[in-house]
């Protein structure tokens, strides 16, 4: 491409432009957008070492329902673009940058700000601002600040200072990390370790992945905060083999802390050595639960064990252990660096500082959120998520992925905290956040969270191997429109057996979608079993295949999708279905663009 | 000691026990199925699930250990309730097929159900289908029976130490299996049959061959090793079935080795002898007891006649009883007035009492099944304690387990090198040198008990001899680097408690007397007691042999002298014991044994001995009769007269008790009750101690020539035990045939294929066998074992006279 002529790049004193890199935008072509700006900047004569610094590769920074992002900050003042492809680059070069004039039809819009207005950031608030490949850029913004300030301090004052914030494990139960370290820095044994779950294995769930692809050295920093705290030398970080970019950022991160000399030997002279070590497992949810984890990183089955021995006493190797989240390791930097009061002052009595949930499923704004403890569902799904898609009636939330429970619409002024939710029925979990609504059906859920949850039973115990596959047959054959009087009841009373009797948490909350949603959609299942109806019409077999006259549009999509010739349809008709016909394939019910066949 | 309360009783237990387990102890009845004492707490079956007085969650009783003032409730309707799901569960997926399933009948899942089981299901559904196991030697599986309780996962790695199989899968689709789904490949102990709680696992050979209530149960020894495993066989109209350990019995409390477990069939080999048999023109012919021992008594008069008492010799056996054999010893001192006895001991366990003779003054080294546990150090010299010991050998493992630092020193990978904290790989036969530089670096050092040391005899000798020994020299001789030998000589020496262990087995030909004096020495010189030094005796009435006499005192001839030497001795009585083969330099014995004027064989089969006799006796085997075995811990243990004896035979102390009437002797013996009575008057009473150092040196076992370059050693695999088990079929289904162990690059030196024959050849002879290319033996050694009576392989073997270990040096090539 021969260079074009240099228009006036003068008044260009200040331009940084940031492209959303995280495992999202990549997949959006943000590497292709990135490439193109550089060609296009590059065309301008805009010299390559400004082009460097232009281009940060920034983290997650949530709305993933409109990548690729790119903020335009020119001479300092930003623009925050939508949904962009290498196509657009040019324009935006030519207009916005060279022009001074912003292409305003590709501006984010007001739900972006919304999106961002009820947020309280501590975890995301750098990811997507600074490299995470670059750890000059973290400490710039005080970085390892934090881990300068313990080392005067005695580990027991670390660990009352974290107890102080009252941060509580982000990984689910929701145990108080500062009592968990105590109990640990008590216990007999050494060496000791601390070991980051990064497992996630919730169904849609992103949380930990963003916070270590965005900032990988707030996690890193955390742990050796934790590690000085307990007394452990050595860290694991154990993650999933499917998050190769967020596994290439923490060994970038580890190498360069190394480096800098904030791990290793004697850090910062100090006299406290600790290293940290990734381990990357094989995808299985149970890995996630600690015991299991633990013996996966002895290179055994990942199956869980009886507590206790709890892991603070006995873990890893048979030594004392604590296991935390990533996002709990993420939030003690800044609780150091700001202290425990800070931290306090946000969120309700018992439930402190601030969550990130991946709102999903059938809400406008799906993507990354980050909010204060007690935040009510409502500003949730409303405020920040924008509502439903397609302004669809709102049904329910399900919280905390396959352990959790569906929160109904009547509850929806319910604040989100640990307690609130686990009297729901439902569970904090670790953020997942699925949106449900009109066109949801509840049974079908419930079937699909069980699916999940019986496909990664370890195996090990009765109830679980065994009893949720006899649930998941009885869900089965429901939505196939086989229930059977006393199927609710079955379901019910297994689902408590299981409960009761499993030996770890998968099986312990493994029925919870089933129970909580019987307890809120009994209706929903009736429905079905008595009625033969499934009134989402999501279960194929339940559908009844009728045209509805009233929300027929007449247009004739069903009658040219019908590979069966059983829709009658003419101009200004509405179309009407022949049964001795239809063969129920679901045809034209995916063809209708007005939900018209029930 | 805790005080806690199940359902409002009192109970006080020690700390860290079960609530599973405190119930059990005080008649409390939990229902469980994945528990098992060995094992560590598991809590997969939650059958035993309990309220605790405070917690919301139920707890396993099996993996919950117990607190002060705990109070617990086993019956509460909450519990009641979801036991019987988990069990309703477990039942809607197990196949029905109760009829055509061996475990019928001692099924726990059987009982379980009639116990505490719903009447009827409510639920209907999918069951497995897989295809079953049926492939394996010894062991089957079928896993659509499975209940996935991990017993069977849990006694293969965490007790057996073998982790052949695991749980592969998820969810419903879990399950049981050999790593890849293969065939199994493992050490065929049939531990894991006899953990299984339901009919997933079984016994090949006992496949649909009776239904458990048909089943009498017998308990007996074992008649392998000298562990002395309490064995419970099943009968079915007075033919044994089966075997099995039973928690809680005997030594082994219910663990058992595949020799154990599976090889007891032997007694049913097509090759027992029924009747006694003259040999007339080189045939042998039937006859009647009476005409057999009327003719035995008339030649042995003769012969003693013409040449003396002295020209009679006898051979015992450590396959017999206690009884047997001292009755043979009696019918040769006071019948025969002659004192030409000995056994195979000879190669092996009597360089053991020698030893302990020699250097402790006793008569008998205190062996202790418990000896490895709680040892700082335990430190094995070239033994396969795993292969030859191997129920003895779990405890070695567990030892490590709980922290022992296990150093193995040993030329070829074992299984006990494979657990060991330190494996030494050591060449064949240094495990003297290997000792010595132990003692110099005591001495260089000071690490060792000069107040109590200095003055036994033979100190000043000693620190002289190992002066030769320091690391540098040594590291030459064994292969071993300085910096290790140095680092294992200091834990040895510097650790609170110790054990050495070896085998001296009358086929293992890397350890001699000097190996066990060696030991001796550097036990004394740490200050322990006889006890740190744990030497075993060989099988299962090896030790017994001994005691009743067995050996040659007052000037008599020793195995050696009479069977290495044509001549030495006219007549011949072998009871129970086959040295054509079993025998080292074994061409040499068959030519002094040809030239004998007279030779009786008693024995249960035909053996390659038996063909070169005059007279054949049918001898009753183990289980046939009554008796005693003594096991290595010096335990006399009744063996059990549990099946009809073969034919015509007769217990071997009956045959001779009776052919010394025959012979017209005046002995009071009519019944066992009174051999036994004299027996323990006979025993020699053990005196005290008497510490003395014995020094010895190495002897470059061999630097050999160019002709036969490569080093032989002899020894055991874990399925067999002497030449006996090949006589059983189930053993034999795992190993049948022969095999000489050679490395990839000896193989490749040789031109030597797996599988392929070659020709082994010593200064001796020459044998044909199979050759297994394998690096458990490393370069520039061979291993052979010693089993398979065809193979010849002591065709090419040596005696060793001096207190060196007779390693054989051979060479290999291609057979075509
Ligand atoms: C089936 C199961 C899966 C789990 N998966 C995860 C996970 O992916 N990530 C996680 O941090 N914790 C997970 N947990 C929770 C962990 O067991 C553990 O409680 C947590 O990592 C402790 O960290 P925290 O105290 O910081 O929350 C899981 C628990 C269960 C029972
Ligand atoms: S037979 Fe023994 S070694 Fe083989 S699988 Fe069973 S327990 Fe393991
Ligand atoms: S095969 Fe038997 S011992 Fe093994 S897991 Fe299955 S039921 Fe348990
Ligand atoms: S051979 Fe030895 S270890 Fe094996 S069962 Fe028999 S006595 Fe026990
Ligand atoms: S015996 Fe306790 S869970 Fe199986």
């Amino acid at each position: 491409m021969p260079a074009k002529k240099p228009t006036k790049t003068s008044g260009i004193k200040d331009l940084v432009i940031r492209v959303c890199v995280g495992t999202g935008g990549l997949a959006a072509g943000s590497q292709e957008v990135i490439d193109e700006f550089g060609r296009q900047l590059k065309s301008y004569g805009i010299k390559a070492d400004i082009l460097k610094k232009c281009v940060n590769k920034t983290g997650c920074r949530g709305f993933c329902a409109k990548d690729v992002l790119v903020d335009v900050i020119l001479n300092g003042k930003s623009e925050t673009y939508q949904l962009i492809t290498p196509e657009n680059v040019a324009r935006i070069v030519e207009e916005h940058i060279l022009k001074g004039e912003p292409v305003k039809e590709w501006l984010v819009g007001p739900e972006y700000h919304a999106f961002h207005d009820k947020q309280t950031k501590i975890l995301l608030k750098e990811c997507g601002h600074i490299d995470p490949e670059d750890i000059n850029a973290y400490i710039n913004i005080g970085g390892y600040e934090a881990v300068r300030k313990i080392f005067p301090l005695e580990t027991f004052e670390v660990i009352e200072e974290v107890r102080a914030s009252g941060l509580r494990g982000r990984g689910g139960a929701g145990f108080l990390t500062g009592l968990k370290w105590d109990l640990c820095s008590k216990a007999e044994g050494k060496p000791k370790y601390i070991i980051c779950n990064a497992d996630e294995g919730d169904p849609g769930a992103f949380m930990d992945r963003s916070v270590i692809e965005g900032n990988p050295h707030s996690v890193i920093e955390g742990m050796i905060i934790g590690g000085y705290a307990i007394g452990a030398n050595y860290g694991y970080v154990y993650i999933r083999a499917e998050y190769p970019l967020a596994i290439h950022r923490l060994k970038i991160a580890i190498a360069d802390a190394r480096k800098k000399g904030f791990i290793g030997k004697n850090i910062l002279k100090s006299g406290f050595d600790f290293d940290i070590k990734i381990k990357e497992g094989a995808g299985a949810f149970i890995c996630g639960e600690e015991t299991a984890l633990i013996a996966s990183i002895e290179g055994k089955r990942g199956m869980p064990k009886a507590k206790p021995p709890f892991p603070a006493y006995k873990g890893l190797w048979g030594k004392p252990t604590v296991i935390n989240n990533v996002e709990t390791l993420a939030n003690l930097p800044s609780i150091i660096t700001k202290g425990a009061k800070w931290f306090a002052s946000i969120g309700t009595e018992k439930s402190k500082g601030t969550k990130v949930f991946a709102l999903t499923g059938k809400i406008k704004n799906t993507g990354l959120i980050e909010v204060p403890m007690g935040i009510s569902l409502k500003e949730i799904i409303y405020d920040i998520g924008g509502g439903c898609e397609r302004n669809r009636k709102f049904k329910a939330v399900q919280t905390g992925g396959p352990s959790g429970g569906c929160i109904p619409a009547s509850h929806i002024d319910m604040p989100v905290d640990y307690e609130s939710l686990m009297g729901a029925g439902s569970m904090m979990g670790s953020g997942g956040m699925v949106v449900m609504d009109d066109t949801t059906c509840m049974v079908d859920m419930a079937k699909f969270f069980l699916t999940f949850t019986q496909n990664e039973s370890c195996g090990k115990c009765t109830p679980c191997r065994i009893g949720t596959k006899r649930m998941l047959e009885i869900l089965t054959r429901i939505t196939e429109g086989k229930g059977k009087e006393g199927d609710i009841e079955l379901l019910l009373e297994l689902g408590n057996d299981i409960k009761l009797s499993s030996l770890c948490g998968l099986g312990m909350s493994a029925p919870n979608p089933v129970l909580s949603t019987i307890k809120f959609f009994r209706d929903e299942y009736e429905a079905h079993i008595k009625e033969g109806v499934c009134p989402a019409t999501v279960c194929k077999a339940l559908r009844r295949y009728t045209v509805s006259a009233e929300l027929c549009k007449m247009c004739g999509k069903c009658f040219k999708a019908c590979p069966s010739a059983a829709v009658t349809w003419e101009k200004k008709q509405p179309a009407v279905i022949d049964k001795t016909k239809c063969i129920k394939c679901g045809a034209c019910y995916e063809a209708c663009p007005f939900s018209a066949i029930l | 000691m805790v005080n806690i309360k199940i359902n409002d009783k009192h109970i006080t237990v020690k700390e860290g026990t079960t609530i599973l387990e405190a119930a059990l102890q005080n008649k409390i009845d939990i229902p469980h199925l994945c528990y098992d004492k060995r094992l560590v707490p598991y809590g997969s079956c939650r059958l035993c699930i309990v309220e605790v007085e405070g917690q919301a969650k139920l707890l396993a009783a099996c993996s919950t250990p117990v607190t002060p003032g705990m109070s617990v409730r086993t019956e509460t309707p909450k519990l009641l309730k979801a036991r019987k799901t988990v069990l309703e569960l477990l039942l809607v997926h197990h196949p029905l097929d109760c009829p055509v399933c061996d475990k019928a009948g001692e099924c726990k899942l059987q009982d379980l159900a009639f116990k505490y089981g719903p009447a009827e299901s409510r639920f209907k559904a999918k069951r497995k289908h897989e295809p079953a196991d049926t492939g394996s030697p010894l062991v089957e599986r079928d896993s659509n029976r499975c209940v996935l309780c991990g017993k069977c996962v849990r006694v293969c790695g965490e007790l057996q130490g073998v982790g052949a199989i695991n749980i592969i899968g998820r969810g419903f689709e879990s399950k049981i299996s050999p790593a890849f789904d293969e065939k199994l490949n493992c050490e065929f102990c049939g531990q894991c049959i006899d953990a299984c709680p339901v009919g997933a696992l079984g016994r090949r050979h006992f496949r649909h061959s009776a239904r458990a209530w048909f089943l009498e149960p017998r308990d007996n020894v074992c008649p392998y090793c000298s562990v002395g495993c309490t064995v419970t066989y099943d009968l079915r109209e007075g033919k044994i079935m089966r075997a099995r350990g039973v928690e809680g019995k005997g030594i082994n409390n219910g663990n058992l080795c595949s020799k154990g477990r599976f090889g007891f069939d032997y007694i049913y080999s097509e090759k027992r002898l029924a009747s006694p048999l003259i040999k007339k023109n080189g045939e042998f012919r039937r006859v009647s007891w009476e005409e057999a021992l009327k003719h035995i008594a008339g030649r042995i008069q003769a012969i003693k006649h013409a040449h003396g008492a002295d020209s009679i010799g006898a051979i015992g056996s450590p396959r017999c009883t206690v009884e047997d054999n001292f009755m043979l010893q009696k019918f040769m001192k006071s019948v025969n007035s002659s004192n030409n006895i000995d056994s195979s001991a000879r190669f092996g366990y009597a360089k053991i009492q020698e030893a302990v003779q020699m250097s402790f003054g006793l008569n008998r080294l205190p062996i202790n099944h418990e000896s490895p546990l709680g040892k700082d150090v335990i430190l094995v010299v070239e033994s396969d304690i795993a292969s030859t010991h191997p129920v003895w050998g779990l405890n070695f493992l567990k030892a490590k387990k709980e922290g022992s630092n296990l150093v193995v020193a040993d030329t070829r990978e074992t299984k006990l090198t494979r657990h060991s904290s330190r494996w030494l790989r050591v060449k064949p036969g240094t495990g003297v040198a290997l000792l010595n530089c132990i003692i110099k670096i005591a001495l260089d050092e000071g690490l060792y008990d000069k107040a109590k040391t200095q003055k036994i005899e033979g100190f000043s000798f000693l620190s002289e001899t190992v002066n030769d020994y320091p690391p540098s020299a040594v590291s030459r001789i064994t292969g071993i680097s300085e910096d290790i030998l140095v680092k294992t000589a200091r834990e040895f020496l510097t650790a609170k408690s110790r054990l050495i262990t070896l085998t001296i087995g009358a086929s293992e030909n890397t350890k001699g007397l000097d190996t066990a004096l060696a030991a001796a020495n550097l036990v004394i010189l740490t200050g322990e007691n006889p006890s740190s030094l744990q030497m075993p005796a060989e099988f299962c009435n090896t030790f017994g042999l001994w005691e009743a006499g067995v050996k040659p005192e007052l000037g008599g001839k020793n195995a050696v002298s009479m069977l290495y030497k044509p001549g030495a001795v006219k007549a011949l009585f072998v009871m129970g014991e086959n040295p054509v083969i079993t025998f080292p330099d074994s061409k040499t014995v068959e030519e002094a044994l040809r030239s004998l004027d007279f030779l009786v064989v008693q024995d249960i089969m035909m053996t390659h001995t038996a063909k070169l006799a005059n007279v054949v006796l049918p001898a009753s085997c183990w289980s046939e009769k009554e008796g005693t075995f003594i096991n290595a811990g010096g335990i006399p243990q009744q063996v059990n007269h549990i099946v009809n004896s073969f034919g015509n035979s007769l217990a071997d102390w009956q045959i001779l008790k009776n052919l010394s009437k025959v012979m017209g002797a005046e002995i009071a013996i009519d019944d066992i009750k009174k051999l036994r009575e004299e027996f323990k008057n006979n025993k020699s009473v053990e005196q005290p101690a008497k510490l003395t150092f014995n020094p010895v040196t190495y002897t470059a076992v061999g630097e050999y020539d160019t002709e036969f370059p490569l080093k032989m050693i002899t020894g055991n695999l874990m399925q067999h035990s002497g030449a006996l088990s090949c006589m059983s079929k189930g053993l034999g289904s795992v190993i049948a045939d022969a095999f000489i162990q050679v490395n990839p690059a000896d193989a490749q030196r040789y031109k030597i294929r797996d599988n392929g024959f070659v020709e082994l050849s010593s200064i001796k002879g020459s044998v044909m066998m199979k050759a297994q290319v394998s690096d458990e033996v490393p370069e520039g050694t061979v291993f052979a074992p010693v089993h398979f009576s065809h193979a010849r392989i002591n065709h090419l073997t040596s005696l060793s006279e001096t207190g060196s270990p007779p390693i054989c040096a051979v060479k290999i090539k291609a057979a075509n």
